[in-house]
């Protein structure tokens, strides 16, 4: 732990997590916690297993984006194609830099034609804020920062949907997946939108900080259970998501982490573009694979990958699968690695043999 | 947070068990709990010696690798294999079924050992 418990900002729900037992830990300059009494594995279990857990991911960041140049201004600085979404839809996107790398990876939220409300990674909070302002200037837009206003909570597992209707009156059936709604819960204005990183059906609630504990002590008297960083993390790195600061940075362009599908070069000139055409036209430099392990062994972040007995590779997430029953990881390998030749993890000074694998490396149960 | 009296304990939190001239090492109870869900455990081949400290196995949490250091100069006699499909073992029962390994004591030095009180005081003070 190299960040002094000073320094480190609370969520509005840090006294919840206190009365929980929870274990705090210091995470992208925030105090949060990284499991309850519980423990990690049976909150993973919980939420595989058809339970609905709740998250607080409120040190996660949220821009929102109006006035008449919004959609000009969003096509121009994420990949994804905004002009595609409808009121009440979301995408997932990325911003990037003129060198075609990652600023962060984003989801951007339409709520009208000139107003948008886009969630982004804490730890790059001030970096995006930065961009954006920087790229507004030439736009008529109003770029406002309200993530210290405001608290995400993500509700996930199959029973969510059932235990958030008891405190809302929308309709949470027709939220689609990757859809939200304006409403209220409690009398406080919220978007609820089915969107996750953890493969099951579920929901991210955004609330004013004055409504989070009611919210969240209902959704928690409803049966939620309270899941922390570690099984978040579990959840996530079992379905393939990419983690910003693991599998995406500033080292690597939607090329290399296999998000073509959210840069659409078609659409407009965007920033970061030409580059991300140049280094499609010369390849990528390296390309994220997802492993198993077929020896035993639990593969770690910046584990070797190996071929040939020499490095091709590095693990950029990795874990012990409990529904895959074997270690699973996320790495990059040097191109032609990609596909084939025997490939094998470094484990304390032992090559432990692992094959290539799609991802997810489980069933994904998100609702589509 | 348990801590039987007719085990010695080092500061890295494993427990000894020494009957005769063989002994069995296995990690605390607060080790488990500091560790939290244990996923994995590695254990050593049987012939090995170890002198105190030697690193000779490794437990993983869903977070965590860690090191577990001998108690006493001994050699492997046998590692728990039930571990290897069950380790969670560790975490609901570290003093019985989740013991790591039997040894052969090849050096009966144990001036390094904490009894149960020591530990219990050890642990207060950190």
């Amino acid at each position: 732990m190299n960040e002094s418990n000073a320094t480190l900002a609370k969520t509005p729900l840090f006294d919840e997590h206190i009365r929980l037992g929870g274990k705090m830990v210091p995470f992208a300059g925030f105090e949060m916690p990284v499991q309850y009494p519980l423990g990690a594995l049976k909150e993973y279990q919980a939420v595989r297993d058809g339970e609905a857990g709740i998250f607080d991911i409120s040190h996660m960041g949220q821009v929102r984006v109006t006035g008449r140049d919004a959609l000009a201004f969003l096509q121009q600085v994420t990949t994804n194609d905004v002009s595609k979404l409808v009121d009440g839809q979301v995408q997932y996107s990325a911003l990037l830099n003129d060198r075609g790398t990652f600023i962060d990876d984003i989801t951007t939220y339409r709520i009208d034609e000139n107003s948008y409300y886009l969630c982004i990674n804490a730890a790059n909070r001030h970096k995006d804020l930065a961009h954006l302002l920087k790229h507004a200037a030439n736009f008529d837009v109003s770029v406002s920062d309200e993530s210290d206003e405001t608290v995400l909570l993500a509700l996930q597992g199959k029973k969510s949907q059932q235990l958030l209707q008891g405190i809302t009156e929308s309709d949470l059936e027709s939220i689609g997946y990757y859809r939200f709604t304006v409403t209220t819960i409690h009398g406080a204005k919220t978007i609820i939108s089915r969107t996750g990183y953890t493969g099951e059906d579920g929901f991210e609630i955004y609330l004013p900080n004055s409504a989070a504990s009611a919210v969240w002590r209902s959704l928690e008297n409803a049966g939620a259970i309270p899941i922390g960083l570690a099984a978040r993390d579990m959840l996530r790195t079992e379905m393939g998501y990419a983690l910003y600061g693991h599998e995406i940075s500033d080292d690597v362009t939607p090329v290399e982490a296999k998000l073509m599908w959210i840069t659409k070069l078609e659409k407009n000139d965007f920033l970061g573009r030409s580059a991300v055409q140049a280094r499609r036209a010369l390849g990528a430099q390296k390309r994220l694979v997802g492993l198993k392990l077929t020896g035993r062994g639990i593969p770690r972040e910046q584990y070797k990958i190996l071929a040939d007995g020499k490095e091709v590779g590095e693990v950029t997430s990795g874990m012990h699968s409990p529904l895959a029953g074997c270690g699973v990881a996320i790495g990059y390998v040097e191109p032609e690695y990609a596909e084939v030749g025997e490939l094998s993890i470094e484990i304390r000074g032992k090559a432990v043999p692992a094959e290539r694998t799609k991802t997810p490396f489980v069933r994904s149960n998100v609702r589509k | 947070m348990t801590i039987p009296a007719d085990l010695k304990y080092t500061k890295d939190h494993e427990w000894v068990r020494i009957e005769g001239d063989t002994a069995t090492f296995g990690v605390t109870d607060h080790a488990q709990e500091a560790l939290g869900d244990i996923v994995f455990v590695e254990l050593p081949e049987a012939g090995r010696s170890m002198a105190i400290g030697d690193a000779f196995a490794v437990v993983e949490s869903v977070k965590a690798v860690s090191d577990v250091y001998a108690p006493i100069a001994s050699e492997v006699i046998e590692g728990n294999e039930e571990l290897e499909s069950t380790p969670e073992k560790v975490n609901e029962d570290p003093y019985g079924e989740g013991w790591i390994v039997k040894v052969k004591v090849t050096d009966s030095d144990t001036s390094n050992l904490m009894d149960a009180a020591a530990y219990q005081t050890f642990l207060d003070e950190a």
